[in-house]
């Protein structure tokens, strides 16, 4: 695990008046996601890219584990750091596996080595290696190049990633998906990132440490519930925005609060003990699962309307299903979507752990206060 | 017609071979150099705009002059001949495939690019491995190009004394022999349609391989 | 772009009344001297330039209607088919068009200008049909919906948008035209090419360099001309 350290960097460039970069000091700690978050020419493109070099700064220096980056060999430098742009920049020519080996070819790794890190790879990006190491770039959906761009970053294990608006080019449903996915990867991994945004609700979702910026200047750095609850000026809380509350729910995951406990019942079970289930529930309904536990719908006081004498005949798919990582935003907007006031808590083989309501959203956020 | 004309093919197939082969290896010669020359010539183009300023327009008007004209302007230097009829193709050659090759390389879509320094890559395995690979299609078409028209082209080096099938057709007219000028034309013709036919099924099969 | 051109069309003109002053004056030998005075070259002038010409109107007229026919609707089947076609003609060299004219219509200008035309037909033909295929229907549509019929849409929309592109045929054409009018000399068509073929036959390297020379001067002012008019169009 490493720190970056950035010291009064600057940065001028050429044929443009006023610094992109003005006197910029920060230390992003080992491990930590910290995010650069500002309107466009604030600066945190170039800071991003002054720290594997494809920029230099004008003066200060960029301190990687304690080393001016300026004293390392720049191609030995980006080797050892995961670059992710908004564009991707898959190589078309390429399969998916020989894009990913990117980095491992250039440091000469053995053949087989490669192919079990690919596959590795994919698979810890929700991609089947069988499936879809030989397919072009162009055969893919935006989410899924988005996701070989993220697992070719992280091929030959860097400690330090760099990532430019990575999920930016994908539909909003898909780009919640990829941040909870890389969250989940980011904890096993815990490396060192410096990740840019413009949105500020993917800021505070995804870092440990925000670092707002405006024409060239760091206006406040600090982790998102201090930027919520104490931003520095007017600038910052504009930014935030209002609803500052609403954002906070993006800071809480649904592991977090209580849950409520809900009955099961199998495909088999009578009618009358679906009725009975019922009568007892606070909750008037159940959920139906199957022989090992996963989730296959609900039954609730419409279902027993329908006919049928077995609850495999009237039972009902269920689309308000949220994940123990899910944050408590996420988990409002499917709520509002399906008109239901709670929704199914399953975990990651899709056995229901409880049900959370909106009332149970309310008490968290209270809670984290 | 068509009967002294089979005639005239039967009758002369040693002397129509060996015009092809003449007019096949010049030909060949001229666009091995000249691929060799142009395609390295459009890499350091893309690199050094200076040299793109340079070079870029000087293919571009070198287009628009007849060729026999440049030919006759390399007589005071080159003489008549072989060689004369060789530097003349490879210049010709030079200006579809340094144009193609500057295009395509140049015209590299930037964000692969910038990955790819990003990632670690030098210069020259960006080069290697990415720029080049994607410019293939292009620099073929480029290839293809060029190979059609110095075809063309190499049939009139013959009346600088350089061989090949136009012979056919000078000797043809001067001493009004009418199959002997057909089959000349016809020979040159099938020799540019077949050159083209064969490269564009290797730009297509690029290009498919690509995507 | 337009004061580049207008600079290479002016040097290139400059440079041609240099030459033929210079030549005419040091022709270097009485043999050659009989053929570079003014009146000869003039006259080789005026044969290119009327070979040229000719050539390229009447393949200006014929070819941009004939690629204006293959974008009807009613050829759409067609289509494809005079693609390859016309692709495949474009392959053939020059020389081989102008020798296959010279066995069946004899030798002379007459002959040359037919060869001449076919020629130049090609690339006009093809970009009259690309220029015009590439432009967006929604534009034909919305004409339509106000009332325009066929022919004001082909006269009003269709040609003036896809005239930068068909100007651009009509320079490639014009181009390839000057330098297979140079080779049409070999069948008797007259032009600077016999500067060329005059001095090979004499072994005169002052008259082949003439005709080279003026030839590619002549070449390049026509190409930077019609580049501005290509410009021109685009406006």
């Amino acid at each position: 695990m490493i720190k970056i350290s950035y010291e009064h960097v600057h940065k001028q460039f050429p044929n443009s008046d006023g610094l992109a970069v003005d006197d910029l000091n920060m230390e992003v700690p080992e491990g930590d996601i910290c995010v650069l978050v500002g309107p466009s020419g604030c600066g945190k493109t170039t800071t991003m890219k002054m720290t594997n070099r494809l920029f230099e700064p004008t003066s200060g220096q960029i301190l990687i584990d304690g080393v001016d980056n300026r004293e390392m060999n720049p191609i030995e430098l980006r080797l050892g750091i995961g670059y992710v742009i908004q564009e991707i920049g898959l190589f078309p020519h390429m399969s998916v596996a020989e894009n990913v080996a990117t980095v491992l070819v250039e440091k000469k790794w053995a053949k087989d080595r490669i192919k079990q890190r690919v596959d590795e790879m994919l698979e810890l990006m929700g991609l089947d290696p069988e499936m879809h190491g030989k397919r072009r770039p162009s055969g893919l959906s935006g989410g899924q190049r988005q996701r070989v761009g993220v697992a070719r970053a992280l091929a030959s294990n860097p400690p330090i990633m760099l990532m430019d608006e990575p999920f930016g080019a994908v539909d909003p449903i898909t780009r919640a998906r990829l941040q909870n996915e890389f969250l989940r990867v980011q904890e096993q991994m815990e490396k060192t990132i410096v990740f840019v945004t413009h949105d500020i609700d993917e800021a505070i979702k995804m870092g440990n440490r925000i670092a707002v910026m405006r024409e060239g200047r760091l206006v406040q750095f600090a982790a998102p519930d201090e930027l919520l609850s104490m931003p520095a000026d007017e600038f910052v809380a504009s930014l935030v925005g209002g609803n500052r509350s609403i954002k906070r729910l993006n800071l809480v995951r649904v592991k977090e609060a209580e849950l409520r406990s809900v009955s099961s019942l199998r495909e088999e079970d009578s009618r009358e003990k679906a009725v009975e289930l019922l009568n007892n529930d606070a909750l008037n309904f159940a959920v139906v699962v199957d022989g090992q536990g996963k989730l296959l719908g609900v039954v609730g006081k419409s279902e027993l309307l329908k006919n049928g004498d077995c609850v495999k005949e009237f039972y009902s798919d269920v689309s308000d299903v949220v994940g123990l990582d899910e944050t408590l935003n996420d988990t409002l907007s499917i709520m509002l979507g399906t008109g239901d006031g709670y929704a199914i808590v399953v975990d990651d083989q899709e056995k229901p752990q409880g049900v959370i309501s909106i009332e149970d959203i309310f008490s968290a956020v209270r809670e984290h206060d | 017609m068509d009967d002294s004309l089979w005639g005239f093919f039967v009758q002369q197939q040693g002397v129509i071979k060996q015009l092809a082969v003449e007019h096949i290896w010049i030909v060949s010669a001229a666009t091995v150099i000249a691929i060799v020359v142009g395609v390295t010539l459009g890499l350091l183009a893309s690199y050094y705009s200076p040299l793109a300023n340079i070079i870029l327009p000087f293919t571009q008007v070198m287009m628009t002059v007849p060729s026999i004209a440049f030919l006759a302007l390399l007589i005071p230097i080159f003489g008549t001949g072989f060689l004369n009829g060789l530097v003349a193709l490879v210049v010709y050659s030079l200006l579809p495939i340094v144009r193609n090759t500057y295009t395509g390389i140049a015209g590299s879509d930037p964000s692969v690019i910038e990955a790819a320094r990003g990632m670690g890559l030098t210069e020259r395995r960006i080069l290697l491995k990415i720029k080049i690979p994607l410019a293939m299609p292009v620099i073929l078409a480029g290839v293809r190009t060029a190979t059609v028209m110095v075809i063309g082209i190499g049939a009139i080096v013959s009346v600088i004394g350089a061989g090949g099938l136009g012979e056919l057709i000078f000797r043809g007219i001067s001493r009004s022999y009418r199959d002997m000028v057909l089959a000349g034309a016809i020979m040159i013709s099938l020799l540019a349609m077949t050159a083209d036919y064969g490269l564009g099924v290797l730009e297509r099969y690029l290009r498919v391989r690509q995507s | 772009m337009i004061r580049q051109n207008y600079i290479w069309a002016a040097v290139s003109g400059i440079l041609s009344i240099v030459c033929v002053v210079y030549f005419v004056n040091r022709p270097g030998g009485r043999m050659a001297a009989r053929i570079l005075n003014y009146d000869t070259i003039l006259q080789a002038y005026r044969e290119h330039l009327l070979m040229v010409a000719v050539a390229s109107l009447a393949a200006i007229v014929v070819s941009v209607s004939l690629g204006v026919l293959i974008t009807r609707p009613f050829f759409r089947r067609g289509a494809p088919l005079v693609d390859n076609v016309v692709n495949i003609a474009q392959t053939v060299p020059s020389l081989a068009v102008l020798a296959l004219f010279f066995i069946y219509l004899g030798r002379g200008f007459n002959t040359a200008i037919f060869a001449l035309w076919l020629y130049a037909l090609l690339p006009i033909m093809r970009n009259t049909s690309t220029g015009i295929q590439s432009i967006s229907p929604d534009i034909i549509e919305a004409a339509r919906g106000m009332g325009m019929n066929n022919r004001h849409i082909l006269l009003r929309m269709e040609l003036p948008l896809a005239l930068p592109v068909i100007m651009a045929g009509v320079r490639t054409s014009v181009v390839i035209t000057v330098g297979a009018a140079t080779l049409a000399s070999f069948i008797g068509a007259g032009g600077l090419g016999d500067l060329i073929i005059t001095g090979l036959a004499v072994s005169r390297h002052t008259l082949v360099v003439a005709g080279g020379i003026l030839s590619a001067l002549l070449a390049i002012l026509l190409d930077r001309i019609l580049g501005n008019l290509e410009i021109y169009a685009q406006r």
